[in-house]
């Protein structure tokens, strides 16, 4: 027997997925175990192999993939807990990480925040000012040499930080990206003065021009690298040690996995990765089920995370911002809101409207149904009182809803509009969820693509609730609760089904015409590496996928649109032709008549994405159920004006085939399903929950009717 | 509007356009004003988002489909929403001095174009005519009307500064310009846009007087896919809610900011707050200063901005009225309107404008007014930021007082303009967006953000040195803040920061300079010193590569470089560095809040030990001393007092001629800033009476007289660029011997009457 095992380790619970060679999929939770992650990995991997009536030394000896995504440099960072750090930079420049371009003030702000500017303010440095060191060099745009680098200032300023106690060293210099010498020797003389610091290059992380973004990027890389490294060494160590004969491969931002050691290295690509499982999840999916594209949510407690599938990938993006940080880093572009089932319900006395969140009651005091102390009222109270969620069984029935807790929570918001608390309950939901559609709307239609072709994905314990009436927003025809059973593990899912990534960069402006022979030269070069690496980590020929792509714009533009580019020798024809796909992405992007050619064309970036297909199994059938008894419910649905008793729909009835039409409620142990009148839908052959959105019964009637105001 | 001379036409063509009250439009033009009375709370919080949205989604398109430096790091656009008439709905989050732009301009179309050429759906105009309702020529603006069944629902539109729209100065603002015939043409409103197609003929009259023509077409059609884009979005909401109700929602928008408005400002009591600072050479060659002034003054729920009291207009100083609008109102919005999304109509409906006009903040046609932006309109963005401040010290709201911010570092923007062969042997021009990393002022409880931008663009971004020695045949030796440069106080001001460059793989670079503030820096607020200038030095002869061949260390600052020293004027249009020379520039800090002594010694240790300021200056300005990188508490209380007694002993009351006028009321009791209040008719600091409370406070306490060189470390000789006396004056409670007051003076004139409650204008 063989497995394939994927875990997702989140700040409540460690999530385990088990596929085998078989076809058998299972799943185990147990809780995290901060500070100490790694005992709750085993943890995990100890019960999945007890539900499989295996040792863990049994289980890790059979199992083939062991996939793992981590949010520890995450944490680390966002919480500045990271290695006492210094920074070796090019002088004349060591402020540039500290006047972070004058952005770092507000970059990255959710919009009530960035209007306020009198609060603006750049973040606690990674690097204070006296740690930064600057050093005579300098190389110019072309990697000429301006200057040769100055290694007795080099060495003093190596000898100064460790005198310091430095635990990581970040190296930055103008320009390194194109000549790396400079930072190649003084990254030596670290190794030879400090061998144990942890050292890092800028240019080794990010090949573009922006020396701010490559300086950070540096300096947050080295920061959080010692706890990274140390931890992704402890999994490394404790799942070998047990048996394990294949190397523990780590999940990266950018929606694939690379090694262990690599990924100890440059934890950098770990940031932001926690959402990411979500959407290769729902891509893994999306494939078996046939659908190109999907608009991926996960709406949880306090934020509401989206990402795009368009053509069977998921769209990347190429800039992170964290702790208004900025960097450039390729990634999945999954954006994200504060709308969450936490979102507080509030009134804004000044207009006597109704406003929910950004503010989040979080898991503490959490919603005020919760019992938990919390006295002000939120989405999830919303949803009690609308009826949509059983008090007894929500979250498996380990936690008792309070109704009138909510109630009267929401009747100190409702009471003030002079509306009742179930309109008020209505309202706030509406108000979420045209948020939440917002939200999507952005992220196709400000690419150029049409939501109306995108299936809905709903993840999340609160996506359920919420999604076909979103996806009428947006017009979209299909909502999928994906693997019922699975929802509560899509993310370990996702990371389990990913495959190993890695991105090659190259930098050189290049102006149209462009040179077939310099094309060729460069994507040679970078496939040549992409491919000995993958071929390094034990990948056939067969399994290497490698796609190219270039960021062009016309010249004097700032940004860059990313054109796919033809694999192979290309001549004239073909790099003549570049150009005409980079307008076509461009109209399709904004807008037919918005490219001017005659402003001249440029490439500025060259990408190779180099894919190693690891053999992920399909996903399992299930499956019919027999018929069981359903209860019924009131349940508040707008379109019927009111309450109505409302069959609901356990889970044990959601075998293959088995169909329903709204008004419905589907309970799942971690998540409830909202069907309203006008949607239909059954459970797929996988599991899932297909619906058909169909049109509200009135369509005014979701424009709002009772008008109440103060 | 106060327009008080009757015999003016204020129609945008000699004089700037005021919209009348009301508007005349011509009758063939119908407009859509049915609002719904109310809107159901939770569709207007839908549509409010949704509005908002789509104007967000409206200032993206353009960044990314112009993204030219200036749009994407100066952030030089804004998009805006307005309703049928023209005012604001929505204002987007960029340059917020456009304020007035756009709406003015919308305006006078509706008034000037309703009947011929007519206004039908699918048309698009732009303009930028500054008397009309653009910042400059540079800011050129389009206008997209949205119609629905026949009738005019409402407009988006908005402004991007453009590369290069012709004249005789590369890339628009115009060192050397007597009037406006030597800059880019102005454009009254015209339909660039008919029944949805672009016009060609009229896009290559635009495009034919440009430098750079390719990327002026390119960004027009960000402009214009940008409005298509909104004016979609609007219709969609429009199909979907009903006109009546989306129109409802703006309405309510405009209301509910309003209401907010007024509460804050039922907050205030009455009274007029001015500000008065200078600008440096009017035309290469001219050594004169030139005074601008704002006041403010609160009368009820009215606030009346005047320019009375400045230069006449001079040169390349000048703005026009729309601009000076636009600067003088920007800092509400963040200040007062910051959880309204920045709907400024609120505030508009309650601000009246008493210009005077022929002066440089509101200059007649022919003024050369295409250098304004950094010059009158920057000036007066801080000036009116302080009298904005001036005004909330007094409020009984906390919130308000949280909002008082000392000067921002740029009064002047340092424009670097350079031209040339760039490093591929094509010709450039261009202008280094450096100073966009601009000083924050201090607040009343907060030192200010050093390089952290500018209030009045919530995003300022610098570009990346390496972005522009991609750009631009130049390499950086250095670009670094400069300790000291924020004004000293309880808060101190952000610091500014210094490039220099030098010509890189070409023979030389022209660079021309426009730039205020080289020898006047900002004043301090409530006892803080003053901002540091914005200075251009060029060093001749520095051979810097040759240098470093030879020592294997890189200057990274003016004092390692060697060679002859010229301090480059305000204005010039003939520098031409090679690649042996060095150009530095700099940019000023903000100035400071409240009196240096009482500020927290723990924070001057933070700010020596970080390098942002040095230990001498933390003993001169606030009297720490630091040994061993610990204060040393003993000889900081010792050096405090010593600095106090220094000011008693040297400080006098004022014996000159002082400004008296006032109507002899009594304001009422109440809070001037945090160290003054009116108790019982008489202006108070603490138990110290500083004479009535219808005069000067001024007048009551002592005066000291520094050279302007003490303000600030960063602050040059005058002699350097002007022949007229500065000086860093101080004004001391007479028993405390704290600074109440700091000001910079020109020419011994007396003191500034800058707070005066109660009392009528």
């Amino acid at each position: 027997m063989k497995y394939y095992c994927g875990v997702d380790i989140g700040g409540t619970f460690t999530d385990c997925v088990v596929l085998d060679d078989q076809g058998r999929v299972l799943n185990a939770k147990t809780s995290s175990t901060p500070p100490n992650f790694h005992e709750g990995f085993l943890d995990v991997l100890g019960e999945a192999a007890r539900k499989l009536d295996l040792s863990l030394e049994d289980f890790l000896a059979q199992t083939d993939l062991l996939l793992h995504g981590t949010t520890v440099g995450t944490n680390v960072l966002v919480q500045m807990r990271g290695a006492k750090t210094g920074l070796i930079t090019t002088a004349g420049h060591g402020d540039a990480l500290i006047i972070m371009r004058s952005y770092g003030r507000s970059a990255g702000l959710p919009i009530d925040r960035l209007l306020h500017v009198s609060r603006h303010q750049k973040p606690d440095p990674i690097v204070p000012p006296g740690r930064i060191k600057e050093v005579s060099e300098r190389l110019d745009w072309s990697g000429a040499v301006f200057l040769d680098l100055n290694e007795d200032e080099a060495r003093a300023a190596i000898e100064e930080l460790v005198a310091e106690g430095v635990e990581a060293i970040a190296i930055s210099f103008l320009w390194g990206f194109v000549n790396p010498a400079h930072e190649l020797r003084v990254r030596e003389l670290v190794e030879e003065i400090a061998p144990d610091v942890f050292v890092c290059c800028a240019h080794e992380l990010i090949a573009k021009p922006g020396e701010y973004e490559r300086t950070a990027a540096a300096a947050i890389n080295a920061f959080i690298g010692p706890s990274t490294a140390d931890y992704v060494k402890q999994v490394d160590e404790a799942t070998s040690e047990r048996g394990l004969q294949h190397p523990l491969l780590i999940m990266q931002a950018a929606g694939g996995v690379v090694p262990a050691r690599q990924a100890a290295g440059k934890p950098l690509f770990t940031i932001g990765s926690g959402p990411v499982g979500g959407v290769t999840g729902a891509a893994y999916l999306a494939r078996q089920m046939g659908h190109p594209n999907v608009i991926a949510g996960d709406m949880g407690g306090t934020s509401f995370d989206v990402g795009i599938i368009a053509d069977g990938e998921p769209l990347s993006a190429s800039e992170t911002v964290i702790n208004q940080y900025t960097f450039f880093m390729p990634r999945l572009d999954i954006e994200s809101i504060g709308s969450g089932g936490g979102s507080i319900v509030w009134l804004d006395e000044q207009s006597a409207t109704m406003r929910v969140g950004p503010e989040s009651a979080a898991a503490q005091p959490g919603p005020a149904c919760y019992g938990r102390g919390g006295t002000r009222p939120t989405v999830t109270d919303c949803d009690l009182l609308l009826g949509r969620y059983n008090p007894e069984t929500f979250l498996g029935g380990e936690l008792k809803l309070d109704l009138h807790a909510a109630r009267k929570a929401l009747e100190a918001v409702s009471a003030e509009l002079g509306m009742d608390p179930i309109e008020a309950a209505d309202g706030a939901v509406r108000i979420v969820e045209s948020q939440m559609a917002d939200l999507m709307r952005q992220m196709t239609v400000e690419r150029g693509l049409d939501p109306r072709d995108f299936v809905v994905y709903a993840f999340g314990g609160a996506g359920g609730a919420h999604a076909v009436e979103f996806a009428r927003e947006l017009g979209c025809r299909q909502v999928v609760v994906p693997l019922g059973d699975f929802a509560s593990t899509w993310s370990a899912l996702g990371v389990m089904s990913s495959d190993v990534l890695h991105v090659h960069e190259h930098s050189e402006l290049a102006t149209a015409p462009f040179s077939p022979d310099q094309l060729n030269s460069i994507y040679a070069r970078l496939e040549e590496e992409a491919a000995e690496q993958l071929r390094d980590e034990g990948f056939d020929d067969d399994q290497i996928e490698l796609v190219r792509f270039a960021d062009m714009k016309f010249s004097m533009q700032i940004h860059q649109v990313e054109v796919p580019v033809p694999g192979g020798t290309l001549g004239e024809a073909e790099a003549a032709a570049q150009v005409d796909h980079f307008i076509e992405r461009y109209e399709q992007t904004y807008g037919e008549g918005s490219a001017f050619p005659d402003a001249g064309t440029q490439i500025g970036v060259y990408r190779v994405l180099a894919r190693g297909r690891l053999r992920t199994p399909e996903l399992p059938e299930i499956e019919p159920r027999e018929a069981v008894e359903t209860v019924h419910r009131e349940v508040y649905w707008r379109d019927l004006g009111g309450f109505h008793s409302t069959e609901v729909v356990p889970s044990d009835a959601l075998g293959a085939g088995f169909e329903f039409a709204g008004p419905t409620i589907l309970d799942l142990p971690d998540t409830t399903v909202v069907v309203p009148p006008g949607a239909t839908g059954r459970v797929d052959p996988l599991g899932s929950i297909v619906i058909d959105v169909g049109a509200p019964l009135d369509q005014n009637l979701a424009a709002g009717s009772a008008a109440a105001t103060r | 509007m106060n327009a008080t001379d009757a015999t003016i036409s204020w129609d945008g063509r000699t004089y700037p356009y005021m919209p009348p009250e009301e508007l005349s439009i011509d009758p063939s033009l119908e407009l859509h004003q049915e609002a719904d009375e109310k809107v159901e709370p939770v569709t207007h919080e839908v549509l409010r988002h949704a509005l908002w949205n789509i104007n967000t989604e409206h200032g993206n398109l353009i960044m990314r489909i112009s993204g030219s430096p200036i749009c994407a790091y100066g952030h030089d656009f804004n998009p805006v929403i307005l309703d049928e008439t023209g005012d604001f709905v929505f204002f987007g989050p960029f340059l917020q001095y456009l304020a007035s732009a756009t709406s003015s301009s919308v305006k006078w179309t509706l008034e000037n174009r309703s009947e011929n050429p007519g206004i039908a759906p699918g048309d698009i105009f732009m303009f930028n005519d500054p008397w009309i309702g653009a910042t400059h020529q540079s800011d050129m603006g389009v206008a997209a009307p949205v119609f629905v069944d026949g009738r005019l629902f409402c407009w988006v539109a908005n402004t991007l500064h453009q590369w290069d729209l012709g004249g005789t100065a590369p890339g628009g603002f115009n060192p050397m310009a007597p009037d406006v015939f030597w800059e880019s043409p102005c454009i009254p409103p015209v339909k660039i846009v008919e029944g949805g197609r672009l016009r060609r003929d009229i896009e290559e009259q635009y495009t034919r007087t440009s430098r750079m023509p390719k990327l002026v077409a390119l960004d027009l059609r960000a402009e214009v896919t940008g409005c298509k884009m909104a004016v979609e979005r609007i219709e969609g909401l429009v199909e979907r809610y009903g006109a009546s109700t989306v129109k409802a929602t703006m309405r309510k928008l405009q209301d509910d900011s309003e209401a907010a408005f007024i509460k804050r400002l039922d907050t205030i009591p009455d009274g007029t707050w001015t500000e008065e600072g200078w600008m440096e050479v009017s035309l290469p060659g001219d050594r004169g200063l030139y005074k601008n002034r704002v006041s403010l003054t609160k009368r009820g729920d009215k606030l009346i901005f005047s320019n009375r009291g400045s230069a006449p207009q001079e040169g390349t100083l000048n703005a026009a009225f729309p601009a000076w609008k636009g600067a003088v109102t920007s800092m509400l919005n963040s200040t007062m309107l910051y959880d309204q999304m920045f709907c400024i109509e609120g505030a508009l409906r309650h601000c009246e404008f008493d210009v005077e006009p022929g002066t440089i903040s509101c200059a007649t046609h022919p003024a050369a007014v295409s250098g304004g932006t950094a010059l009158t309109l920057l000036h007066s963005i801080g000036l009116g930021g302080l009298v904005i401040s001036k005004m909330l010290a007094s409020s009984t709201d906390p919130e308000m007082l949280s909002e008082v911010g000392s000067c921002m570092g740029e009064l002047g923007f340092p424009i670097n303009a350079t031209s040339g062969l760039d490093q591929r042997g094509n010709p450039y021009s261009s202008f280094l967006l450096d100073p966009v990393g601009s000083a924050l002022p201090a607040l009343s409880w907060r030192d200010g953000q050093d390089t952290g931008g500018f209030s009045w663009d919530l995003q300022s971004t610098m570009p990346n040195v390496e972005d522009n020695e991609l750009f631009y045949p130049l390499l950086y030796l250095w670009r670094k803040e400069l300790p000291n440069s924020g004004g000293a106080g309880k808060f101190r001001g952000g610091n500014g920061a210094e490039g220099a460059i030098v010509p890189h793989m070409t023979d030389s670079v022209a660079l021309a300079t426009i730039t205020g503030e080289v020898a006047v820096p900002g004043p301090g607020l409530f006892g803080g010193y003053p901002t540091s200038t914005n200075s251009y030095i060029q060093v001749k002869g520095a051979k810097v590569q040759e240098r470093i061949a030879k020592s294997g260390k890189m200057p990274t600052s003016l004092a390692e470089l060697e060679g002859e020293l010229d301090h480059v004027p305000a204005k010039t249009f003939d520098r031409a560095p090679t690649p042996d020379d060095v150009w530095v520039f700099a940019w000023a800090g903000a100035g400071g809040y409240g009196d240096p002594v009482e500020r927290d010694p723990e924070l001057v240790l933070e700010d020596v030990l970080a390098g942002r300021v040095t230990a001498e200056w933390a003993r001169r300005a606030y009297g720490v001393v630091i040994a061993d990188e610990q204060v040393d508490g003993e000889a900081t209380e010792a050096e405090r007092r010593r600095l106090v007694e220094e000011r008693l002993a040297e400080g006098k009351p004022w014996e000159g001629e002082a400004a008296e006028e006032g109507d002899g009321a009594a304001p009422a009791d109440g809070r001037v800033s945090e160290y003054l209040r009116v108790v019982d008719g008489e202006i108070r600091h603490g138990d110290v009476a500083l004479g009535p409370a219808g005069r000067n406070f001024k007048l009551g306490a002592l005066v000291r007289e520094l050279p302007i060189t003490e303000a600030n470390p960063h602050v040059p000789e005058p002699s350097i660029h002007t022949d007229q006396k500065i000086a860093f004056r101080q004004f001391i409670c007479p028993q405390t011997g704290r600074l109440l007051a700091t000001e910079v003076a020109v020419d011994d004139a007396p003191p500034e009457w800058d707070l005066r409650p109660g009392g009528s204008a």
